[in-house]
């Protein structure tokens, strides 16, 4: 990864590169492609987020329960309803959506690989084809 | 002139910074009235149960019961720490708007001092 500081231009920089490269429609379509992909990392993050909160949730009633009484029957939420479940039914129960929710996340952040690959391989040309000129730091 | 520049883009950059710290510390606080409210709620509720009635706590999709004493006195814990915090970033937030003001009184000085010099350099060439 490159580590280069983007600061803004100074008021000399500016003069000189602003008549350089000819913006083609090429390099418009990988600019644009690049913010839609932005766009899109922020809100797979942001799922990734909320996911994570909820299968912490599980983690922690799953941890409560193993403490709780045998014969004891617990309302369980699905949808806007309650069921009454005996405890091992809400056990399994937990334990399904816990790994629906793992294998959620883990999707997502194959798909957020990917994008952030395609966002790396766009910067490297941009940078390449207009250095200075072009702040692709997110 | 590119040294007086320089100073500008500086305070531009810091008057920004406090402007965005300001916002924050105004959402933090909204969303801590926000809990504040809810939980003021649920003590209420409290005071109007009977003493065979049951309380639920909902951790993940499971109505956990509750002991009363302990719900209680967790919820006036989070009123206390919630109130704490309010008054804190009150505090912080008085702090930045006066911190503002300032940056924004050495910019206005800055650029009367830049324009000032522009104009006697203008008097010198003619």
């Amino acid at each position: 990864m490159m580590s280069m500081s983007r600061r803004m231009l100074s008021k000399e920089e500016e003069e000189t590169a602003a008549d350089e490269i000819e913006v083609r429609r090429e390099d418009q379509d990988k600019i644009n492609k690049f913010s839609r992909l932005h766009q899109h990392e922020l809100s797979i993050e942001e799922e990734v987020k909320a996911k994570h909160k909820e299968k912490e949730e599980l983690d922690d009633i799953t941890t409560e329960l193993e403490l709780a009484d045998e014969d004891d029957v617990f309302p369980y939420k699905v949808g806007d309803a309650y069921f009454h479940v005996p405890l091992e039914q809400a056990q399994e129960m937990l334990a399904t959506s816990s790994n629906k929710l793992e294998e959620e996340i883990s999707e997502l952040e194959d798909k957020l690989g990917s994008i952030r690959e395609e966002m790396t391989q766009l910067k490297v040309d941009l940078y390449a084809r207009f250095g200075k000129t072009i702040n692709l730091e997110t | 002139m590119s040294n007086l520049q320089a100073r500008m883009q500086a305070l531009s950059e810091e008057y920004t910074k406090l402007q965005n710290d300001l916002q924050d510390a105004v959402g933090s606080r909204q969303r801590l009235e926000a809990q504040q409210q809810e939980n003021l709620g649920v003590q209420k509720e409290f005071q109007k149960l009977k003493d065979d009635e049951t309380i639920y706590k909902l951790i993940g999709p499971v109505l956990l019961k509750q002991d009363r004493a302990e719900a209680e006195s967790t919820v006036n814990g989070r009123l206390e720490f919630i109130g704490t915090e309010i008054s804190r970033l009150e505090t912080q937030i008085k702090e930045t708007q006066a911190k503002i003001e300032k940056k924004k009184n050495e910019i206005i000085q800055l650029q009367t001092s830049a324009q000032a010099a522009a104009a006697g350099q203008q008097a010198v060439k003619a």
